[in-house]
């Protein structure tokens, strides 16, 4: 299978959204002509800090607002119809469910509106509730709910119509630590099945833990995408990686690198930078140490 | 997945979404209509309760006609309030909540169109109205039913040395004239069909309101000034006189955002024991499915492009 074979499961073309000020003359730029595709079967981590448009871009993509140039499309299917969220499973951003359902009426609610027949509905509210490891609260009304139970319903709740792509966004904000990694098993197991994801979110251990790749998005630009091996190298350091290596040979490099005028050893080991820096480095927003570490 | 594979799978989905499901309008509707009972809504049929009850006795020294005529009133008037309050809050409190919870975006990243969405809404509402409306009537009709056995007891009771037959099927002819009757039941159907149109109005400034106090405020304006609305226009346009396109456009649009809903009071003549044609009922429905289709359009366009 060739690349150019594959339809992808996202694809953002030059989308710009200006937001009017409401009195005032002037605009604000939330998604300034921003590119980025997600491969059929990816996991992509969409990271920026807070209003850099992030949610405004998924937003589009979903259909919930509309572009003001640009296109978005979903497996192919244009974002503007409602047929490509038939694909599609969302997981907003602290999300309120109807507090008043149990978990199995929240599921079977959203398979109806997925046009699931009712047979399909049990089977797949029975599935979620254990993947999600719901089982004993199914009967359980959503207000008696923990927020980390919530969010673990929130995603059965994008997963009831068996997407081919999920977007999660901020899935793990105000989630305990045990919750947050539920999550993020759930994700790898996600990427397993073959479902693309994309996922925002402020924790970069976790973005750089399940991603494939990566975008850093900020002021609405994206500033910098690629796979995550490729982003976190460090462009001007060479990395040799010996195995047994013979004090020797050790010694001759060292030699080697002594003579050179422009060649210097930093250090020896696994020269590597976090994803956290690089995304401080790109924001702008790095301190000086973090400037000269990286 | 080859670009062949992956075109046919899309061409499925295009092909097998419908444009318009009622599946999903039910599931909707049937959603809200549980989201309400839970809100515990049907307390309400307690104060209902107290109030029909209560006017058993607050008026006994008034004759029979008069005391049947004050449950009615009282019975009736409070279905309309029950019920206007129900279809304008509910429609108030339901759309903007789920803007403002987000709820609506998991329900719109479903391939769910906006108008189904509001469509079903609405039936939810509308279906709320309807079921408190039969249990209010269940009352009303149980309460005025036993009441009228017990006036014509008491009337009975009354007449000196005893009633004839003959005095016997008066006094039951006159009070049960005054009692339960079919013409009720036209009544609550006049009381529905004014509260699924005050639910039409609500549904339309939910979908532009920034709240549901907003929401709420408007609805109730809109819904006052639909009672004075064909004043209103008796005044400006005397004997219907309006002259030239733009005065019967300024009419027809006024008549649009402010319904008559003084046309739905049908319950007062129903009550003195007038009878009503079914002319009038047809028109009223007619004038129901009218306001309902226009306002869902109306609650579509300005819903559609609605940046979330």
């Amino acid at each position: 299978m060739i690349a150019e074979e594959i339809i992808p499961a996202v694809q953002i073309n030059n989308l710009t959204k200006i937001f009017p000020v409401p009195f005032r003359k002037e605009k604000v730029v939330a998604v300034d002509n921003l590119s980025l595709n997600v491969e059929a079967g990816e996991v992509y981590g969409l990271i920026g800090p807070n209003g850099s448009g992030k949610s405004t871009t998924m937003k589009v993509l979903l259909g919930l607002i509309s572009a003001t140039s640009g296109s978005s499309a979903v497996f192919g299917l244009s974002s503007s119809e409602t047929a490509s969220r038939g694909s599609v499973g969302f997981l907003p951003e602290n999300p309120y469910f109807y507090k008043y359902l149990t978990g199995a009426e929240t599921l079977s609610f959203y398979g109806k509106l997925c046009g699931l027949s009712r047979r399909k509905i049990k089977e797949r509210t029975s599935e979620l509730l254990s993947l999600v490891d719901l089982e004993n609260a199914r009967d359980r009304r959503l207000g008696g709910y923990s927020k980390g139970m919530l969010q673990r319903i929130g995603l059965a709740q994008a997963l009831v119509g068996d997407p081919r792509l999920v977007v999660l966004d901020e899935p793990t904000a105000g989630v305990d630590p045990a919750g947050s990694r539920k999550i993020r098993d759930l994700v790898i197991e996600l990427k397993q099945r073959g479902i693309s994801v994309i996922l925002s979110s402020h924790l970069l251990e976790q973005v750089q833990e399940v991603c494939d790749r990566v975008g850093i998005i900020f002021e609405g630009k994206l500033v910098k995408e690629g796979r995550l091996e490729e982003l976190i190298e460090i462009e001007n350091q060479t990395e040799i990686i010996l195995e047994d290596a013979d004090p020797k040979i050790l010694e001759q490099i060292n030699n080697l690198v002594r003579v050179s005028e422009e060649t210097k050893l930093l250090r020896s080991g696994k020269p590597k930078t976090t994803l956290e820096r690089l995304f401080l480095k790109e924001t702008g927003a790095e301190s000086e140490d973090v400037k000269k570490d990286a | 997945m080859s670009i062949d594979k992956d075109k046919d799978f899309n061409d499925n989905l295009v092909f097998s979404h419908k444009l318009f499901s009622l599946s999903r309008v039910w599931a909707i509707a049937l959603n809200t209509f549980t989201q309400l009972v839970r809100m515990k809504v049907f307390y309400f049929m307690l104060i209902f309760s107290v109030l029909i009850i209560g006017a058993n006795f607050l008026f006994l020294n008034f004759t029979f006609e008069q005391e049947l005529k004050i449950l009615k009133d009282v019975s009736f008037g409070a279905m309309t309030l029950f019920a206007s309050i129900f279809s304008i809050v509910g429609t108030a409190l339901l759309i903007p909540k789920d803007i403002e919870d987000r709820t609506l975006y998991t329900i719109l990243t479903k391939p769910v169109p906006r108008f189904e969405y509001l469509v079903g809404k609405l039936i939810g509402i509308i279906l709320l109205v309807a079921v408190s409306l039969v249990l209010m009537s269940f009352l009303f009709f149980a309460v005025l039913y036993f009441r009228q056995h017990g006036i014509l007891a008491e009337e009975i009771k009354m007449v000196r040395g005893g009633a004839t037959d003959a005095q016997k099927e008066f006094l039951k002819e006159t009070i049960f004239a005054q009692g339960v009757r079919p013409e009720l039941i036209i009544g609550v159907l006049a009381v529905f069909l004014k509260a699924a149109v005050a639910a039409g109005v609500a549904l339309v400034v939910s979908t532009f309101a920034s709240s549901t106090l907003f929401t709420i405020i408007v609805s109730l304006v809109v819904y006052f000034i639909g009672h004075a609305q064909s004043l209103a226009l008796d005044y400006y346009f005397p004997d219907g006189q309006m002259h030239g396109a733009l005065q019967r456009f300024i009419a027809g649009i006024v008549a649009v955002v402010f319904p008559n809903l003084q046309m739905f009071n049908i319950f007062d003549g129903i009550i003195t024991g007038q009878s009503i044609s079914a002319s009038l009922m047809f028109r009223l429905i007619g004038l129901t499915g009218f306001y309902l289709a226009i306002y869902s359009m109306v609650s579509w366009i300005l819903f559609a492009k609605k940046e979330l």
